[in-house]
């Protein structure tokens, strides 16, 4: 009986803690959310930085804070001088994130992951086309086609190929016809989607997308 | 056990050798580590109430005796990190502390790079600093290296001759280097009056750093400018390419090796004025060529796990031969021919020992031999032999062979937060021999050097590099040391302040070696201020100067070091690829004030080559809609002086018979290249393009300065060959997007 009641105790500490830092985690995202500025990405990347020290296992943390880094190259795409600081640190937070996942069971996390890892190679190019372009341009390509593969129907995957198909000139294969398909296709599976802690983020980024065409 | 005995002796040696009032003291000690758990080597801990201080050592772990007591600031510093403070209370026993500083935020990461005096244009370049092909790919530069730098604050608008005349400084006195090792012969052999072009291809290079003053000790025999070139280690894909245009034509492939450690690639280009001059009136009358023809070859492998050896060669010749009406006499025609031939090889290495030592090493042969021919003959060609002044100096034959070799080798041992200290050695053999009319020459130098330069983190924000280099000339039999040095301070909003002395030292050139050698090393000494700020793709640069020039070689009365000069001036920079999309332009802004005594000229006057004010504009605009890039170059500069100087035999003195300034100069170059996909079928799908440029589209008379007749009564103009330069040509690619090729490969 006291064993029982000790370890009754302790399983419900345990989800104490965890449903603590579940709503740490929670409270972060709902903050990512309203994300705008470099500003905003930068201070909730600090949050979900300390969250990943209290979680060391748990995979969203890393990812998430890979996402901000991610996002915040993208924001500073006319920026180059500052960009790889961010890119660098999204990176080993990406690779992070990736190791703490298992290769078979999780493989729709893991395209999460590959499309983050996309973002932040791409966030690389933006640094100086020239120079940064010809490696890191071909290694977000590969990242997505990854993303791809392991989740045809990821909408933030899909996002990003639009992304790429309307920012890749013609003659190297863009098209911007198909950027609109793709966006909208991707805008369409991301009209239910809730906002717990799990990936959701690309509504905004197909609307601004797809606000290019007007 | 084992452990407790050596503690044990340790300890009792301690009580032997140290003196008796270090047991007043006590000590803190600990270690220091970052966030991952990782030693952070060379941190400084200090009391801030005392004056000591200490340093951890490779594993982190510090010790700190202090004889201070009560409640003292600990405070940790290293580069990279937040400062640690922390108050501890001290009594007479030890403290033991584990200290984890925490990384700056990516903001404050920012390394401050030492770049006063010196472009970098690198594969490692970020928002507006510039890359090696945007350097490359600036219209008119006709695939040379230092015509394309021409568009950079610095060096002069110089059209009738080639080379980099930087800072007051003359075209010699700007050296290139490959992989560490000089380039002897960068351009095709001069020919007076006309622009010569580049010998090696600019593409084969992701780096350059142009330094218009102050450079390392790692490099010398550069008064005035060192361009400092890398070779590209492997490429990212195979690939090839060929290329026709209205005067040249060019194939090459770049093969990388499966297991990507290795590569080859071998280049042919071959150029041919004649049918271009034939439709394309020039004023020139060429009887031969101009013909040149270049062929380079590459091998790269990967040694082990760092190791990096690389092989390039580069063999060509070239021809021009031109008649014109002789300045002396209406009725003669003056020839002047120049054949050259000319081999570069370069082998380098590159291997990091450990994680702290790296060792690189050069070797460099390379041979020329320039014939030049230079004849008088009447209206139909026959050869005329006179007796007289000045007609008597008119026929030459001139032919001059020169072996040159090098070996360099610098070691350097890296420390955190890109500190390092490097040393080294090189030594520079150089063998002439050949014959001039009926008298032979031969000229032996082995010119010895050895450097050594610190880069030291002074403070998160300032760092310094200080060198010093020793040269030994054979030839001269004369030692000299020049010291080098550089500071850099960043502000935190980017801006960067960074200051360069240094003393520069040159061999005289062999034309003046031929006559005697009882001469010495000329030198300048160089002091540079610059500000930077590089943000949001924006790029600005001002930088001031004073360079005192000594030892000069003068010709009259005799040949001797009697020359001296000055240069002061301050240059702006201005690059933004941000405020119009895809386009993407920098301005450059020179002021030189320069006054030099060298050569014949009879005081310290303004040289020839020098002009206060010059300006440049470059412009690239991508349409990317149209795959169509518009390049468009321009460059302004006021008139440069000339002179008719002449020895006055009555009173032994070079006197100035006539001068003037030239009128202002300004050209104009286009280039715009059209990108296709044709035979989309293929496999392996080709990239194509087409690009056509005009040089100087405006047809702007340019004049650079005059030559004048034996007498000074008549003087004519030196000027462009023709007013405008046309060409047009086709280029396809396979396995690799190359379009910094086509816009780069428009001429020559």
């Amino acid at each position: 009986m006291k064993k029982l009641i000790i370890s009754g105790l302790a399983i419900l500490m345990c989800y104490l803690s965890a449903s603590a830092q579940q709503t740490n985690l929670q409270s972060a995202v709902t903050k990512l959310d309203k994300a705008k500025t470099v500003k905003d990405y930068a201070s909730v990347e600090q949050e979900f930085v300390k969250i990943e020290g209290s979680q060391p296992k748990d995979w969203l943390p890393n990812y998430y804070a890979a996402y901000c880094n991610a996002r915040i190259g993208f924001l500073l795409q006319d920026d180059g001088e500052s960009i790889e600081a961010y890119s660098n640190r999204g990176e080993a937070q990406a690779k992070r994130a990736e190791s703490l996942l298992d290769k078979v069971n999780q493989k729709k996390e893991l395209a999460e992951v590959y499309t983050v890892m996309s973002m932040i190679n791409q966030s690389k190019v933006f640094i100086n086309m020239m120079t940064y372009g010809p490696k890191y341009g071909p290694l977000a390509q590969q990242y997505l086609n990854q993303a791809k593969q392991l989740n045809p129907n990821n909408p933030r995957t899909i996002y990003l190929a639009a992304w790429f198909k309307y920012n890749t000139p013609k003659l190297w294969g863009g098209d911007k016809d198909l950027a609109k398909q793709l966006a909208t296709q991707s805008l369409k599976m991301l009209q239910n989607t809730d906002t717990s802690v799990n990936p959701h983020w690309g509504k905004a980024e197909d609307q601004e997308l797809l606000s290019k065409y007007k | 056990m084992k452990i407790h005995i050596i503690k044990y002796i340790a300890v009792a040696f301690l009580f032997l050798l140290a003196p008796r009032f270090v047991f007043s003291q006590h000590r803190i000690s600990g270690t220091v580590k970052n966030s991952n758990g990782e030693a952070i080597p060379f941190a400084s801990i200090s009391l801030k109430a005392t004056a000591g201080g200490t340093k951890t050592d490779t594993a982190g772990t510090f010790n700190l005796p202090t004889n201070a007591k009560g409640k003292q600031l600990l405070v940790v510093t290293s580069v990279g990190y937040k400062s640690f403070k922390k108050e501890v209370t001290l009594a007479d026993s030890s403290i033991y502390l584990d200290i984890v500083l925490l990384q700056s935020d990516a903001q404050s990461l920012h390394e401050v790079i030492i770049s006063a005096g010196s472009f970098e244009a690198s594969d490692k370049a970020k928002g507006a600093s510039l890359t090696a092909i945007d350097a490359f790919t600036v219209a008119g530069s006709n695939a040379d290296v230092a015509l394309a730098l021409r568009s950079l604050p610095g060096s002069q608008q110089i059209g009738e001759a080639d080379g980099l005349y930087v800072r007051g400084g003359t075209g010699d006195e700007t050296k290139q280097f490959i992989d560490g090792t000089l380039v002897k012969n960068p351009n095709y052999p001069a020919v007076p009056g006309l622009q010569q072009y580049a010998r090696v291809n600019p593409i084969l290079f992701n780096g350059i750093l142009f330094s218009t003053g102050g450079y390392s000790a790692l490099y010398g025999q550069a008064m005035s400018s060192a361009l400092i070139l890398e070779s590209v280690d492997l490429p990212e894909k195979s690939s090839a390419y060929f290329s026709v245009f209205t005067a040249n034509m060019g194939a090459g492939i770049q093969e990388l090796a499966k297991n990507k450690k290795s590569s080859y690639g071998v280049t042919l280009r071959y150029s041919n004025q004649t049918w271009y001059n034939a439709i394309i009136p020039q004023r020139i009358n060429y009887f031969s060529g101009p013909e040149y023809l270049e062929g380079d070859a590459n091998f790269r492998i990967k040694t082990g796990k760092t190791g990096m050896l690389k092989f390039y060669t580069n063999w060509n010749t070239s021809n021009v031969g031109m008649r014109n009406p002789d300045i002396d006499s209406a009725a003669l025609r003056s020839g002047y021919q120049v054949k050259g031939m000319n081999s570069y090889n370069n082998l380098s290495y590159r291997e990091y020992l450990n994680d702290d030592w790296k060792l690189e090493a050069g070797l460099a042969y390379s041979y020329s031999r320039v014939n030049t021919i230079q004849t008088l003959t009447g209206n139909d060609g026959q050869t005329i032999k006179l007796p007289d002044y000045p007609f008597n100096e008119k026929n030459n034959h001139r032919i001059i062979n020169n072996d040159f070799a090098q070996a360099r080798i610098v070691f350097t041992r890296m420390f955190p937060h890109n500190q390092a200290i490097r040393f080294g050695a090189e030594h520079f053999y150089s063998h002439d021999h050949g014959i001039s009319n009926d008298s032979t020459i031969a000229l032996t130098d082995n010119l010895t050097a050895s450097f050594a330069e610190g880069d030291i983190y002074l403070a998160n924000d300032l760092a310094a590099k200080i060198g010093v280099r020793t040269e030994h000339s054979s030839l001269l039999n004369k030692w000299v040391i020049a010291p080098r040095a550089s500071l850099a301070y960043r502000l935190n909003d980017g801006g960067q302040f960074n200051f360069a002395y240094g003393i520069f030292y040159q061999e005289p050139q062999n034309d003046f070696l031929y006559q005697t050698t009882d001469l010495h090393f000329s030198s300048a000494t160089h002091y540079v201020l610059n500000y930077t700020k590089k943000a949001h793709n924006r790029f600005f640069r001002i930088e001031a100067y004073y360079k005192q020039y000594k030892d000069l070689i003068k010709t009259e009365p005799v040949i001797s070091n009697n020359g001296k000069g000055y240069a002061r001036g301050i240059e702006l920079f201005f690059r933004d690829k941000k405020t119009f999309k895809n386009l993407d332009y920098w301005i450059s802004y020179t002021y030189l004030n320069t006054k030099r005594d060298f050569l014949d000229y009879p005081d310290e006057i303004q040289p020839t080559f020098a002009t206060p004010h010059t300006a440049t504009i470059a412009i690239k605009k991508n349409f990317q809609d149209i795959d169509t890039y518009v390049n468009i170059s321009y460059a302004f500069a006021t008139g440069r002086p000339y002179y008719n100087i002449r020895y006055d035999n009555v009173i032994n003195v070079s006197r100035i018979y006539d001068q003037g300034t030239t009128k202002n100069y300004s050209v104009l170059n286009l280039q715009v290249a059209h990108l296709m996909s044709l035979f989309k079928s293929w496999k392996q799908k080709p990239f194509s393009g087409f690009s056509v440029g005009v040089n100087n589209l405006l047809g702007t008379n340019q004049l650079f300065g005059y030559n004048y007749s034996a007498n000074g009564d008549i003087k004519m103009p030196l000027t462009l060959p023709a007013r405008r330069y046309y060409y047009a040509g086709f280029f396809m690619s396979f396995g690799i997007n190359r379009t910094s090729d086509i816009l780069d490969n428009n001429n020559n």
